[in-house]
């Protein structure tokens, strides 16, 4: 009797802590196997430290920019609590009512913790949608080995000696391009527009600026913005614009395995690149000697820009509270310091920056570039925007179209839509 | 297989004097010429993705691209498996997979005696209404379809994958129907005369006849229900409940895609289908030859 | 109405009922809805807000609305008419009275099994322009390499070469429909001296072009709504000369939360198709051919 009712109380004991616990779904699009696991430890390290609330890491597919599963989701009222979204559509996306206000919460009270850029893409008409999770930078790849076979001595690009030029750039290029019998190109020293040779990278790295607030209008059209794409119109013509997209079609066709990147397969010495491909050249390039340094600049101006990802809770989030929880713990140190020590990303929780114990030597490049970064403008029209122009940046870099004139045209058709959200 | 085949050719066609019959075999000649160089063109494709699968990621970015694996990484396809549950989304794609075949299959074939054989009146007008809806671009239609599974409680289930499957496909209705009108009418009306209900035309005289289109019907079911990506990306939330085609994905990571892991996911993911494929040959083959003797 | 015509019409409609409740319960809605929204400005959330006909107006004065129509119309104009000779051919052969047909049904059936995703990552190595097997095929006739998909010129064309990889699928419905054809016939036009060509011309072609017409419609349809090909290898690019009519759509609805738009859109789309296709049933009743032996 005794024992029965012992087993009675255990019973409902267990039953009690169950209902007492709260379940927070938190969806993530992230496939790569290193940053799946340091979200499955946060996730495991918060469940540890919090006996009240139970977050469950489901992996959704889907590119960054696409949402479908999302939206539907929200739309049909089964949507997760937590959602880890590229931070440049945070504006976008609250722009459309899929994320739920954060400010009641207390965001704002955190928002000195952070990377100033990273905050404002949080942002949008004066309300917090996000908290800030990873970042990256962009610089200067080269291969010393190509560099030396080509007659150049590789130091010249060492970041000891600053920014390099893109006059340096250019005679470096043309000592390493090779072209076969046919005239097609077999090997080339830098094709500025590839991998993540952007219109926001050149826009910055010559000056320019893409969005004026106090006009609430986006500027492709401003002078340096337009410099950049005058850059990349040049640099198209002097090697025939048609012929480094037959290089580029044939050494990194789409969606080009990692193994075969033209860098990695030592085709192209030099590519702007982010962060993250320390690690492909770890795994696929182990003995290449090569060297990191600044993009290149008119005027030796440091120039980077800096994306990565953060935590939102969708609208109709059935555990709103206990999300919000889960957000300030993997957006908040604790999160970021693991996510960084595992995955090799770079965080966006200021304090972190100065824990030299979680970056390797070439990883703390990036990360002293990180507070001079530029980052793309939050706009409710943000992907529409990537959208126009990067079909502009492809018919300059084709010659198909004046710098200029791709550039107004981007210009006219963001504003359009960007208009409505104007006060 | 082969026996089958030439003891039909010698039944059918009667004997056929010499001259003519060794201009046939030049013919015969001529054509297998032509398909072996077809059938090549076309097995490239999964060539290709077998070698890629057991290449390693150094032989992948040799130029130019070795036709033989150098060295056969079999562990590809373990580590593949391992990448992904591939067990558990094995066993979710077939029971999906199974369901839409059985339901596209009774459900169209019915429906597509309504629009063939039977004379009613308006019966063009809805069969236009049918061939309409193959044109609703499927963007627009995404959300609100979602919202409807929703309100019934279905998201998260294999239902909003397998029951419309269960209520007719305008692509197979109408396939159904081209053919379904190409049995001779006279059958219908004698059997009728004799007394026979609609239903048992359809099951006893309608239903023998038409299995070459059944069977492509069958095939073509399975094939998108297994093949279907979209589908089980928006409606299953659960990992435990993804399909194959969702698993693929996993292996495109925001900045590279592993493609040797990916071929040899695709591999394993493609050959049942080949399994099944080649079992429906034989009995889809032998079902036209008794349709055409009859 | 007779007896017998109500009769009819209801056993008619009882054998179409499952299309019928499929219909009212999972597509009625979104086409009604999206029908409503195309006049509103909507983000998929909050509140729809009646914009009468600015949606339709502002695609009159939007380029990529133009460019994705043209992209679209320039690819259905391609890939229908060569998906039906390729299918055709693909039929013929895979009917050939050889022992070993059954090897080289199953290969040029294989590609049509492949996932998308899958079959489209081997399609781009297939076309690099210096390694890749159509160039090295095409090098023997001494043309000069091509960039298949990174000349605008040539990017929309590969994906209707794609498209013909899956071929088999619509072979498998011609060899359905070539089977069903009565020996008979075959054997009394051999008596008459007919030769192989005259076989297929007066004999084979007409009897299957039910199935011709429904591949036409398919192809119409499919092509007009072409998606998955873009998104997943060219992004729509270069220059937007792959960014098809369903794709810009898909963008609107998804990438810049523009629902009204996209549903306006998608109606533009759905007449334009539902015109076409009933020209098409139209232009149909001069040369298809139910009846098999007159």
């Amino acid at each position: 009797m005794y024992k029965l009712r012992s087993l009675v109380f255990a019973a409902a004991l267990m039953m009690g802590l169950a209902l007492a616990q709260t379940q927070v779904t938190f969806w993530t699009s992230a496939t790569n196997p290193p940053d799946v696991k340091a979200l499955k430890d946060i996730v495991a390290a918060f469940n540890a430290a919090n006996p009240k609330i139970v977050v469950k890491l489901v992996q959704v597919t889907g590119s960054e920019t696409d949402a479908a599963k999302l939206m539907t989701a929200v739309a049909g009222g089964t949507g997760p609590d937590v959602y880890m979204l590229d931070r440049f559509t945070v504006a976008e996306r609250a722009a459309a009512g899929l994320l739920e206000d954060l400010n009641p919460f207390g965001a704002n009270a955190l928002a000195s913790n952070y990377l100033p850029y990273a905050w404002a893409e949080t942002q949008f008409n004066g309300q917090t949608y996000a908290l800030p999770f990873d970042t990256d930078a962009r610089v200067l790849y080269y291969r010393k080995d190509m560099l030396k076979a080509a007659g150049v001595d590789p130091n010249v690009l060492d970041p000891s000696k600053g920014v390099p030029s893109i006059k340096l750039i250019q005679d470096i290029a043309a000592k390493i391009n090779k072209t076969d019998s046919s005239g097609a190109y077999t090997q080339l020293g830098f094709i500025p527009w590839f991998n993540q040779g952007w219109h926001y990278t050149w826009g910055w790295a010559f000056g320019g600026s893409f969005y004026d607030a106090k006009t609430c209008k986006v500027t492709p059209d401003n002078p340096g913005v337009v410099a950049g794409f005058q850059f990349l119109y040049d640099w198209a013509k002097n090697l025939d614009p048609q012929k480094v997209q037959t290089f580029l079609s044939t050494y990194a066709p789409p969606n080009y395995p990692p193994a075969q990147d033209p860098f990695v397969t030592g085709k192209l010495a030099m590519i702007v690149t982010g962060d993250w491909f320390l690690e492909t050249m770890k795994q696929y390039a182990p003995n290449v000697d090569y060297g990191i340094t600044y993009i290149p600049t008119p005027d030796g101006k440091k120039t980077t820009w800096a994306g990565g990802w953060s935590m939102v809770v969708p609208k109709g989030a059935k555990q709103p509270a206990a999300a919000w929880e889960f957000l300030k713990y993997i957006a908040g140190a604790p999160g970021q310091r693991i996510y960084t020590k595992e995955s090799a990303h770079l965080p966006t929780w200021k304090a972190l920056l100065n824990d030299n114990s979680l970056y390797d030597a070439r990883h703390m490049f990036f990360k002293n570039l990180l507070p001079s970064a530029n980052s793309r403008p939050p706009l409710p029209v943000g992907a529409l925007y990537w959208d126009e122009l990067t079909n502009a940046m492809n018919k300059v870099t084709l010659n198909q179209q004046q710098p200029m004139a791709a550039l107004e045209e981007a210009s006219s058709r963001v504003n359009a839509q960007l208009q409505q959200f104007c006060k | 297989m082969s026996t089958l085949e030439s003891k039909e050719t010698d039944l059918l066609s009667p004997r056929t004097p010499d001259p003519r019959r060794s201009a046939r075999n030049r013919g015969l000649w001529l054509s297998r010429i032509i398909l072996i160089v077809a059938a090549i063109l076309y097995v490239t494709p999964i060539y290709w993705m077998v070698t890629t699968a057991v290449k390693g990621p150094t032989e992948l970015a040799v130029y130019p691209p070795t036709l033989l694996p150098q060295q056969w990484h079999w562990e590809n396809f373990s580590k593949a498996i391992n990448f992904i549950p591939f067990g558990r989304y094995l066993v979710n794609t077939l029971v999906i997979t199974l369901f839409s075949m059985v339901g596209a299959v009774i459900s169209n074939l019915i429906v597509a005696y309504g629009f063939s054989r039977i004379q009613w009146r308006g019966r063009d007008l809805i069969f236009g209404l049918v061939v309409a809806t193959i044109f609703v671009p499927f963007p627009v239609t995404v959300i609100p379809l979602f919202v409807t599974f929703a309100k019934l409680g279905w998201i998260n289930t294999f239902l909003p994958l397998i029951v419309p499957t269960f209520f007719g496909n305008p692509f197979y209705i109408f396939l159904l129907r081209q053919f379904l009108m190409q049995i001779p009418f006279e059958i219908s009306e004698s059997a009728k005369v004799d007394g026979a209900s609609e239903w048992q035309i359809l099951w006893y005289l309608i239903l023998p006849l038409a299995r070459p289109a059944i069977a492509v019907v069958a095939i073509f079911a399975a094939i998108a229900a297994w093949n279907d990506f979209f589908g089980p990306l928006i409606y299953l939330q659960d990992e435990s409940k993804y399909t194959l085609s969702i698993g693929l994905q996993m292996f495109r990571s925001t900045h590279q895609v592993e493609w040797s892991l990916l071929m040899a996911a695709s591999t394993l993911v493609v050959l049942p289908v080949i399994i099944i494929f080649l079992l429906f040959q034989r009995s889809f083959i032998e079902g036209i030859t008794l349709g055409s003797i009859k | 109405m007779s007896r017998r015509e109500r009769y009819n019409l209801m056993i008619g409609l009882l054998f179409i009922s499952p299309w019928i409740i499929g219909f009212l319960a999972f597509l009625v809605y979104p086409i009604v809805s999206s029908a409503y929204l195309s006049f509103t400005r909507f983000s998929g959330f909050g509140v729809a807000q009646w914009i009468g006909w600015g949606n339709y107006t502002r695609m009159a004065q939007d380029a990529l609305f133009w460019k994705s129509l043209y992209n679209t119309a320039y690819y259905t104009l391609l890939a229908v008419p060569i998906g039906v000779v390729v299918a055709t051919v693909l039929a013929v052969a895979m009917n050939q009275r050889l022992r070993e047909i059954p090897i080289y049904r199953a290969a040029l059936y294989l590609p049509s099994v492949l996932p998308i995703y899958a079959l489209s990552f081997i399609f781009i190595w297939l076309l690099n322009p210096r390694y890749g097997l159509l160039n090295l095929v095409l090098r023997w006739f001494g043309v000069p390499p091509i960039d298949w998909l990174g000349n605008p010129e040539w990017a929309k064309f590969s994906i209707v070469l794609l498209a013909q990889l899956g071929a088999g699928q619509y072979a498998l419905i011609f060899l359905a429909s070539i089977r069903g054809i009565p020996q008979t016939l075959y054997d009394s036009a051999e008596i008459d001296g007919a030769t192989q060509w005259h076989k297929f011309r007066f004999i084979t072609l007409p009897l299957i072009t039910p199935v011709i017409l429904y591949d036409v419609i398919i192809g119409l349809g499919l092509g007009l709504q072409v998606f998955a090909p873009s998104y997943i290898i060219t992004s729509g690019g270069p220059v937007n000369s792959t960014l098809f009519y369903v794709y810009y759509l898909y963008n609107n609805a998804f990438r810049y939360s523009q629902v009204g738009y996209a549903s306006a859109l998608s109606w533009v789309l759905f007449i334009l198709s539902v015109v076409l296709a009933y020209g098409i049933f139209r232009w149909s009743r001069r040369w298809v051919n139910y009846e098999v032996g007159s």
